[in-house]
């Protein structure tokens, strides 16, 4: 019986791996979109060390709000034209129209999602957390840039327009409120 | 310890223990494969009314039946997960996986016979979670859930806040574990127990095709359950945010986690009905199976690249291209081993002694339906297509063909061969083959009309339709009259077989059916192979 039991726990091993891969796919998914840009995932840098090249590229930007969030969140500027590897400014413009203070924290993506790897910001309120009081209007900077890299791979050639998009959702209502009832919590524009 | 001679436990003979303890303790795999097959036929009505009920709701343009229109959808989600959980997978891996794979490699019983007890009444549990799931609230539109079997955040989690998607899960989750336990017990068996001289590669094909599909339990199933636990703590207040955008999860990653079993899992209920077919197409063209090594290693094949091609079910998240090209490639890739088999099949009925006996019809039309299903699967394997395709009636139409065609009529095909066996009684083939006729015509009377309706852009999941559709839609619903009608058959030649118990031989399908279940009495003694059986070098497969 003795090799019952052995084969039995082995297989049994094989079970528990496979269920703590299922638990570890989370950090690994997440390490995964970071590295590869999948799904857009964009970079994050301290500076831009990029150098300039004669190549431009249109920035245009893009705004979502979670159902439900009382936020008006627009880009201030529809599209911007840089050039690979200098740095572009935008600003985003949010206003809480409720009479609470809400915080929120955006998510954000580029399409296409294939120059999400070359896609880089060094400042954004999407780093952080995000609290507006009733009324309050604050205008939010952007500073990003592509990275001359874009240039090197033949893949990403025919990109002349990036465009950026962030979702906001409000985290209070995640935390207290019990789950309302919603078709969708995100209104997203899907890559 | 004392010594307990095989006389002294009651067991050594072929007495039987009382009807309680034979029922409800039981270990022996006969017994057991038995009770999963009663609980496969009881399921298959379940999810069967659901089916049924949505036919005749879709019978013409219109709300007929469905006042509550949130009941479809959960008509439509629990018909899924009953026929996929609780009818297909109990009839081909707990009933003829149990019955068959001891007897056909030379053993005794399984290895872990307690753990079979457990494995099979786990089910009945996850089946009355399921049922529950019915009647408590699942979302501000009614009782029930009705996020399709899939199961995709956010729907099933903010989307559908009432308790009712937990008793889904705490179902699914026993089912599960139910199936890994018997994964573990039957690869343990099949490695470790067969008879004295019957090596890896002389095993049936039978017991190979529960080899692989065990493998493939054990490495999917486990992820189910971690998707379904993340579910479980994403649903509750305060709780993670695994596929939560706004707490930095990704409701993506729930569909790679789900399709990393769901697909592997397709392969798990259609594998084992590979198995069945392939000794009936051997036992009635009185050949040895063609290719036997290439059959055997193309389940193989087709369980390895199983595990890499999950993504063609997502190809509208929104993938790059070249994940796609990738996963199309891959995907294709399976139509080899499945070729191989096909053609071995064919190969093997080519020269041969045919004989029309029932099962046989029931796998020459599993083999018919299963390609018609499996060139619609390549269709969709394109992922240029599927964007046009994803999510209609012609993706319902190639699923049902390989599922509700392939696998239903392998469980049909191995039910009619083995019967006299099992109970050692024979049905009335005039019987068993008007139902084997009437369900033939009306399964494709109910699919064939929904590849149209999918080309025309009907979408799946929807209680209603436009004008348009309605022809087609009568056509289907027609069908599943018929199919109606062919199920009542099923029992009436199941009652009558056990009524009129006309004794059959130990081998009364004679020359042909050559593995060891054949060289047993039938039914097979409570205990078989007092003496193990020993497999020389020149028996054939």
């Amino acid at each position: 019986m003795t090799r019952h039991k052995l084969t039995a726990r082995i297989l049994i091993g094989v079970a528990v791996a496979m269920l703590g891969l299922g638990f570890a796919s989370k950090p690994l998914y997440d390490t995964f979109c970071k590295v590869t840009g999948y799904g857009g995932t964009t970079k994050q840098a301290e500076t831009n060390l990029s150098e300039i090249l004669d190549r431009k590229v249109n920035i245009y930007f893009d705004s979502n709000v979670q159902v439900g969030l009382p936020w008006d969140f627009k880009p201030e500027q529809v599209k911007l034209t840089v050039n690979v590897g200098q740095s572009g400014l935008a600003y985003y413009k949010v206003k809480n129209t409720s009479d609470r203070a809400i915080t929120g924290t955006a998510t954000y993506n580029v399409t296409p999602t294939k120059a999400a790897p070359f896609f880089i910001k060094t400042e954004c309120f999407c780093f952080t957390e995000q609290r507006i009081e009733p009324g309050q209007e604050i205008s939010f900077p952007v500073l990003f840039h592509v990275d001359s890299q874009i240039d090197e791979d033949k893949r990403l050639k025919d990109v002349r327009d990036i465009t950026l998009s962030y979702t906001f959702f409000d985290i209070d209502d995640e935390k207290n409120a019990k789950p309302s009832v919603q078709l969708s919590g995100v209104k997203e524009s899907l890559n | 310890m004392a010594v307990i001679g095989a006389d002294d436990t009651g067991y050594g003979h072929d007495d039987k223990p009382g009807f309680f303890a034979r029922w409800f303790y039981s270990t022996n795999h006969k017994d057991i494969g038995t009770l999963y097959l009663i609980f496969a036929i009881f399921s298959g009505i379940v999810g069967g009314y659901l089916s049924f009920m949505m036919r005749l709701e879709l019978g013409e343009p219109g709300v007929q039946i469905f006042e509550d229109l949130h009941t479809y959808n959960v008509f439509v989600s629990m018909h899924g997960l009953i026929m996929i959980f609780f009818m297909v997978m109990p009839a081909v891996i707990g009933g003829f996986g149990n019955w068959f794979v001891p007897i056909m490699i030379g053993a005794p019983d399984m290895a872990f016979p307690r753990m079979n007890n457990l494995s099979f009444w786990l089910l009945p549990v996850a089946l009355i979670c399921l049922l529950i799931s019915f009647f408590v609230p699942g979302s501000a539109s009614g009782n029930g859930f009705g996020g399709g079997w899939v199961m995709y955040p956010p729907l099933s989690t903010t989307g559908s806040p009432g308790p009712s998607f937990d008793f889904i899960i705490i179902g699914l989750l026993a089912a599960g574990f139910s199936s890994i336990f018997g994964a573990i017990n039957f690869i343990t068996t099949i490695l470790n127990m067969r008879a004295p001289g019957m090596t890896i590669h002389k095993m049936p094909l039978f017991a190979w095709s529960v080899l692989v599909t065990a493998a493939l339990l054990l490495l999917a199933l486990p992820v189910l359950a971690a998707a379904l636990f993340m579910l479980l703590t994403d649903r509750i207040e305060g709780g993670t945010g695994f596929f939560d955008p706004a707490r930095g999860g990704d409701p993506e990653m729930f569909q790679h986690l789900f399709w990393f079993f769901g697909h592997p899992e397709v392969y798990i209920m259609i594998l084992p009905a590979f198995g069945i077919v392939s000794h009936v197409v051997s036992t009635f063209s009185k050949k040895p199976i063609f290719g036997y090594l290439g059959m055997a290693y193309a389940m193989v094949a087709i369980g390895v690249v199983g595990f890499v091609v999950w993504a063609h079910h997502m190809y509208t998240v929104g993938m790059d291209v070249n994940l796609k090209a990738y996963f199309l490639a891959a995907t294709l890739v399976i139509a080899v081993p499945t070729g191989v088999k096909i053609f071995s099949w064919l190969a093997t009925m080519w020269g041969g002694s045919i004989r029309f006996t029932i099962p046989m019809m029931w796998a020459i039309a599993f083999i018919f339906l299963f390609v018609i299903g499996g060139v619609t699967g390549v269709v969709l394997a394109n992922a240029g297509i599927d964007v046009a395709l994803h999510d209609t009636y012609y993706v319902v139409a190639h699923f049902h063909y390989v599922l509700s065609m392939g696998a239903v009529f392998g469980i049909f095909c191995g039910f009619t061969y083995w019967f006299g066996k099992m109970f050692g009684v024979q049905y009335n083939k005039w019987l068993a083959g008007a139902h084997f006729w009437t369900f033939f015509i009306g399964v494709n009377l109910i699919f064939f009309p929904q590849h149209f309706l999918g080309m025309q852009g009907m979408p799946r999941r929807y209680v209603d339709y436009p004008e348009e559709f309605a022809y087609f839609n009568s056509i289907s619903t027609m069908g599943a009259y018929l199919t109606l009608a062919s199920v009542v058959l099923f029992f009436v030649w199941l009652a009558e077989a056990l009524i009129v118990r006309r004794k059959v031989e130990d081998n009364y399908w004679g020359e042909g059916a050559n593995t060891l279940e054949w060289t047993l009495s039938s039914p097979p003694p409570y205990h078989q192979f007092n003496q193990l059986p020993v497999i020389k070098d020149d028996d054939g497969h």
